[in-house]
């Protein structure tokens, strides 16, 4: 990902295959931003909404004189002035795990961190076609939209940023669509905290846990020392084979306990396995956010 | 096998230990890094077995680890048993010339002793039984440390001469140490005093004798020389199955000039053969020599016994023979005597002589005695040169001393009252033995004798007039030849016993003639070269004294009196081993003595170094398992570093990595082996090819490095070939592939790259393309002119430079409609590839000379029109006739 642009270009060609994405939302955030999602009131959109009469002071640009003909009064009572409905764009806030967990594979795959780069670029790009408003969950970043927006994503990424391993604390828009891509192999009171914070603002969203096969599966044998990856110290397993079942099971009980949390605050969650196509996880995560 | 340092092997007891102690620790954890360490964190499997070293990796270290305690016990192969007794040892060695032949293996049987008796830590003493070359008898070294004696052994040879027995006997006599054994390694020869000596010997205690030769001793004897060859003799110890000896008869120079074959039936002590040799090559003999291991005995000198040729001189003017300059005989004995003996006298007195040559000047032999007596001489091999004179002519009378029929009188040419001029030489006819002589202009003929014309005149002439009349003639008269001059001896008849011709001639008709005995008295003749003991010549030894010249033939050989050539520069006189030796005899093994083969290949080897060097390479293997054992190398990684290593071992062949080259159209560059040149080639035929694609509608996709032989040759239309001056010779395959390839309408580029400017480049390739070419169908040549299609088949060209210029280019000569009148090959020296190469940042690397971006142009020009030329063939050729075509369609 050392290139934002080709790695935009990629990501565009991911989601090339999908139509553009607008986020279904209860309620949208209030924001002023021209976008898709009606707010059943007048204001600012493309939508036709009611004719209302002329009042003086109204510019008379806006009358529709079209309207006015027909009602075949005299002007001013017979004038009318078209309303279109406000219309505003659902801020979308976008975050991936940049931690040195994300920059590891074993083997020919892909690494984490560059998967989860390109799944959230893939969605971006989707989203910004649809008219959404992206930002990163990140210090200082703007929401973006429009065409350009996906390049200044891309090159946000590509920006070196503190390794954090869950995203961090900031106010988000009310009402905010939250995506967030990682491994979440942290301890699991912190993601509860982190899930309990955001769904205060509130805020809904989904959840993508990006693992490698060789989390899954730990196909190591024989008498092996591991060492974590963010200094969290190392252990000597004598026979790794041994334990194997034990490592899927507490994996599972890991991926079971988050899922649990995210349908507790109302957040979708989901699996993809670096071994696996993007679109599996572009597609689900296009599906649970989708209006249908 | 036996172990020097045995003690060392008790540490193989603690083997079962070392296994105990590898088995329980277990090899290092391979180290992993893992995101998900925390859920494994509080894992702990349910059995724990603690991890242990794979049992084979146990077996190669248990294995090192022997590996290495036998390697420092020092084993030994072949180390041979113990010495008897236990004090110091006598080395008793026969130096003599029958030891010469085995030398190899004595010394190798000494050292496999000298190796024993230091590990015992005895010290030895050496008795060497003949004497030495300062004339010494043999003496007693006392014992020394074996390295000492190592050295003694190193410079010691053998002598020409036979043992010392009796001097011997003394020195063993004078040893005095108890406990001491002895190794006697011996000649194989029994002289007289053997039995005495042997003696001697097993009084000094326990023995071993080192025996025998496996090739039979043998000595050359004096050869015979008689009428239809060399009669070779030799003697040898009696052997109990028949068997052959090879004699070569060798010159002064070394050539063997004939192979005699001697066959010896089985328990003869002498044999001989017959080497039909004529007389001339045997003249030219200076030793005969058994092929075989080199010894004195081996060698038979010839001296001058074979070569002295005495020259009689007889004039018929008895009164003024003498007078200078104007003497019948004043020219000849100063032509003749620097080279031989020159004797005068009377007719008889000369024959009753040993003699050679007869030289009769103007002598008509008219005594019917004096004629019988003469033709006897010549019967027996006598060589008579008479010159011709007013006597002669005078004298009407056949004297039947005369090679060819005379007319009488003779003949004037030049002078007041004569047309003619004086006639010259003409050259020497082949079958002459004046042949090669440079003939000199002004060597003049004014008179001469005139043989009767006939059919065989020509078969006797050995040197004519440049008008075709005789001036020398000769005819063979049983083992002997007349030779008769036409003209004087001296200086009245013509010019030539003035000129070095005439010596050259004397000197060669002397050659022809038979060698008799020197005469033999009592003058001291000093050695002037003597025969070592491996039978080459050498300066004489330092004992070497002068040998009377009538002791020759029976005195025998010593120290004082090595073998080897006596006596004056023309008057060898040669000593050979065997002049005084008849038979030769087997000594018999002494009684008691331990008996040790002298084969020479049962040397001991220690086998410690080798041992831990296979430990040291076991455990660098150790280490390497252990390393991917413990996840440091991974296997992934092993196994192309392992394929690398092995790429690097093979030899590198893998230059050709092109996909299909019938895709496209390419050009190809036969692959020489030279990295630079290679390069060279294919980046000048890549920016050839570029050129032609921007030039042209031809497409050429990048060029391809071919093999004759390997790659399939049918898919390329032009093959550039460089020739390096170390060029490998083409094998039969490869020449056969080119072969086919140029029948088949393939063109080759040969490049000398040494042409015109540039010669000197590459220096050597045009014997290297000869070399390399010797295969190849090249048909004939010619030089490219601006008529060849060549020079028209795309740009208009009149000459064709490459990165040199200057020199012509070759192609076919005949237009070969067969083959579309393409020339299969271009020969050249102008260094193309040079010229079109482009490097890739598109500049020229090499410069043309003498230069200028023309003679670029031009070379490019070349290429695009020999591309088209391979495209399309003598296309171009026929639009030369299209206007006459066309003429033709309109009429």
């Amino acid at each position: 990902m050392a290139d934002p642009v080709s790695a935009a270009r990629r990501a565009e060609a991911l989601g090339s295959r999908l139509p553009p994405l607008m986020v279904e939302a209860e309620r949208v955030a209030s924001t002023v931003a021209q976008g898709v999602h009606g707010r059943r009131r007048v204001g600012q959109g493309d939508s036709f909404w009611q004719f209302r009469p002329f009042v003086a002071g109204d510019p008379v640009n806006r009358i529709d004189w079209r309207q006015s003909a027909k009602s075949g009064q005299a002007p001013a009572q017979g004038w009318f002035i078209r309303e279109t409905e406000w219309e505003a764009a659902q801020t979308v806030c976008l975050w991936r795990d940049s931690s040195d967990s994300m920059r590891w594979r074993r083997g020919g795959t892909t690494e984490k961190g560059e998967r989860a780069s390109l799944l959230l670029l893939a969605l971006a790009s989707l989203m910004l076609r649809g008219g959404e408003r992206v930002a990163l969950m990140r210090p200082g970043a703007r929401p973006v939209a429009g065409r350009f927006g996906l390049e200044q994503i891309a090159a946000a990424l590509a920006e070196p940023a503190a390794a954090e391993g869950l995203p961090p604390s900031l106010p988000l828009p009310r009402h905010a669509t939250v995506v967030l891509i990682g491994d979440f192999l942290s301890p699991l009171a912190a993601i509860q905290s982190l899930i309990a914070r955001l769904a205060a603002t509130p805020a809904s969203g989904y959840l993508l846990q990006v693992l490698d096969p060789a989390e899954v599966a730990l196909p190591y044998a024989g008498r092996i020392r591991f060492r974590g990856l963010e200094r969290e110290g190392e252990t000597v397993i004598p026979r790794v084979e041994a334990i194997r079942d034990d490592y899927g099971r507490a994996l599972k009980a890991q991926q079971e306990a988050l899922a649990a949390l995210c349908v507790a605050a109302g957040f979708g969650f989901g699996v993809h396995q670096t071994d696996h196509p993007p679109e599996a996880a572009l597609l689900s995560l296009y599906t649970a956010l989708g209006r249908t | 096998m036996i172990f020097a340092a045995p003690w060392v092997l008790t540490a193989l007891v603690g083997l079962p230990l070392l296994w105990w102690l590898l088995r329980v620790t277990p090899p290092a954890p391979r180290t992993e890094s893992f995101p998900a360490l925390r859920l494994l964190l509080g894992l702990r499997a349910t059995e724990e077995t603690a991890a242990r070293t794979p049992w084979w990796l146990l077996a190669l270290r248990l294995v090192v680890a022997s590996l290495v305690i036998c390697g420092l016990a020092r084993p030994v192969l072949d180390a041979g048993a113990a010495l008897p007794g236990s004090g110091p040892i006598l080395l008793v060695v026969d130096n003599s010339w029958a030891a010469a032949a085995g030398w190899q293996q004595r010394v190798l049987a000494i050292d496999g002793i000298l190796d024993r008796a230091e590990r015992a830590g005895r010290g030895v003493a050496l008795l060497t039984t003949a004497t030495d070359e300062g004339g010494a008898a043999p003496r007693l070294i006392e014992p020394t440390p074996v390295a000492d004696i190592r050295t003694r052994i190193a410079a010691l040879r053998p002598v020409p001469w036979p043992t010392d027995r009796v001097g011997a006997s003394a020195a063993l006599r004078t040893w005095h140490h108890p406990g001491s054994a002895t190794v006697y390694v011996g000649d194989g020869l029994n002289d007289g005093a053997y039995n005495t000596f042997a003696a001697a010997l097993a009084a000094v205690g326990p023995m071993i004798q080192v025996c025998c030769d496996a090739a039979p001793i043998r000595v050359l004897l004096p050869a015979q020389n008689d009428h239809e060859g060399l009669t070779m003799r030799l003697a040898q110890v009696p052997q109990t199955i028949p068997t052959q000896a090879v004699v070569l008869a060798q010159a002064g120079d070394g050539r063997t000039l004939a192979r005699g074959v001697i066959p010896i039936p089985a328990g003869a002590k002498t044999a001989s053969g017959t080497i039909p040799l004529p007389i001339e090559l045997r003249n030219r003999l200076s030793r005969l020599m058994l092929e075989g291991p080199a010894s004195a005995g081996a060698v038979m000198l010839l001296d001058e016994r074979w070569r002295r040729r005495p020259v009689g001189l007889l004039s018929g003017d008895l009164a003024s023979a003498d007078a200078p300059f104007a003497g019948a005989l004043y020219y000849l004995n100063r032509a003749l005597a620097p080279f031989g003996e020159v004797r005068t006298g009377t007719l008889s007195d000369l024959i009753a002589r040993d003699l050679s040559v007869l030289v009769l000047a103007d002598r008509p032999v008219t005594d019917s005695a004096e004629r019988t007596m003469l033709a006897a001489w010549i019967e027996k091999g006598g060589f008579l040169i008479r010159f011709a004179g007013p006597r002669m002519a005078a004298a009407d009378a056949d004297d039947g001393l005369l090679p060819v029929p005379l007319l009488g009188g003779d003949r004037q040419l030049g002078g007041a009252l004569s047309w003619s001029e004086p006639a010259g030489l003409a050259f020497f006819p082949p079958s002459s033995p004046f042949a090669g002589l440079p003939v000199p202009a002004e060597v003049k003929i004014t008179r001469q004798v005139l043989a009767e014309p006939g059919a065989g005149l020509a078969g006797h002439t050995w040197a004519a007039l440049s008008d075709g009349t005789p001036l020398v003639t000769a005819t063979a008269r049983g083992a002997g030849h007349i030779v008769l001059f036409h003209v004087t001896a001296n200086a009245d008849w013509s010019d030539l016993p003035l000129s070095g011709l005439f010596v050259d001639m004397l000197r060669r008709l002397t050659t022809l003639s038979a060698g008799v005995a020197p005469s033999q008295d009592a003058t001291i003749l000093a050695p002037a070269m003597t025969l070592n003991g491996f039978g080459s010549l050498t300066p004489p030894a330092r004992a070497a004294v002068g040998l009377a010249g009538d002791a020759f033939g029976h005195t025998p050989v010593s120290a004082s009196h090595p073998p080897g050539l006596y006596g004056p520069e023309n008057g060898r006189r040669a000593l050979n081993l065997g002049n005084a030796i008849t038979t030769l005899e087997a000594a018999p093994i002494i009684a008691d003595a331990r008996l040790e083969t002298l084969t020479g290949d049962t040397r001991e080897q220690p086998l410690g170094p080798s041992l831990l060097t296979v430990a040291l390479l076991l455990s660098i293997v150790d280490l390497f398992i252990s390393l991917v054992l413990r996840g440091l190398i991974r296997a992934h990684v092993t196994g192309p570093a392992i394929a690398v290593l092995l790429a690097l071992a093979a030899p590198a062949n893998a230059l050709e990595t092109v996909e299909n080259p019938a895709l496209a159209t390419r050009l190809g560059y036969i692959v020489t082996g030279d990295g630079q040149v290679d390069a060279t080639s294919r980046s000048g035929l890549a920016g050839l090819s570029e050129y032609v694609n921007r030039r042209t509608a031809a497409a050429l996709a990048q060029p391809d490095p071919v093999t004759p032989g390997q790659t399939d040759l049918s898919l390329y239309p032009l093959l550039y070939w460089p020739i390096v001056a170390d060029a490998t010779p083409l094998s039969d395959e490869q020449t056969r592939a080119l072969n086919t390839y140029m029948n088949r309408g393939g063109i080759m580029l040969i490049d000398t790259r040494n042409g015109g400017t540039g010669a000197g480049f590459a220096p050597g390739t045009t014997g290297a393309l000869r070399r390399l070419t010797q295969g190849l169908t090249i048909p004939a040549l010619t030089p490219l002119t601006t008529d060849h299609v060549l020079s028209h088949s795309f740009y208009l060209l009149n000459d064709f430079p490459g990165r040199f210029t200057g020199d012509p280019v070759w192609a076919q000569q005949e237009q070969d409609r067969a083959n579309d009148s393409v020339s299969p090959v271009i020969i050249g020296g102008n260094d193309w590839a040079a010229a079109w190469a482009v490097d890739t940042s598109g500049r020229y690397p090499f410069a043309t000379i003498p230069g200028g971006q023309r003679q670029r142009t031009l070379a490019y020009r070349f290429g695009v029109n020999l591309v088209m030329y391979a495209l399309t063939g003598n296309y171009k050729g026929d639009q030369v006739h299209v206007p006459a075509i066309l003429q033709r369609l309109g009429q």
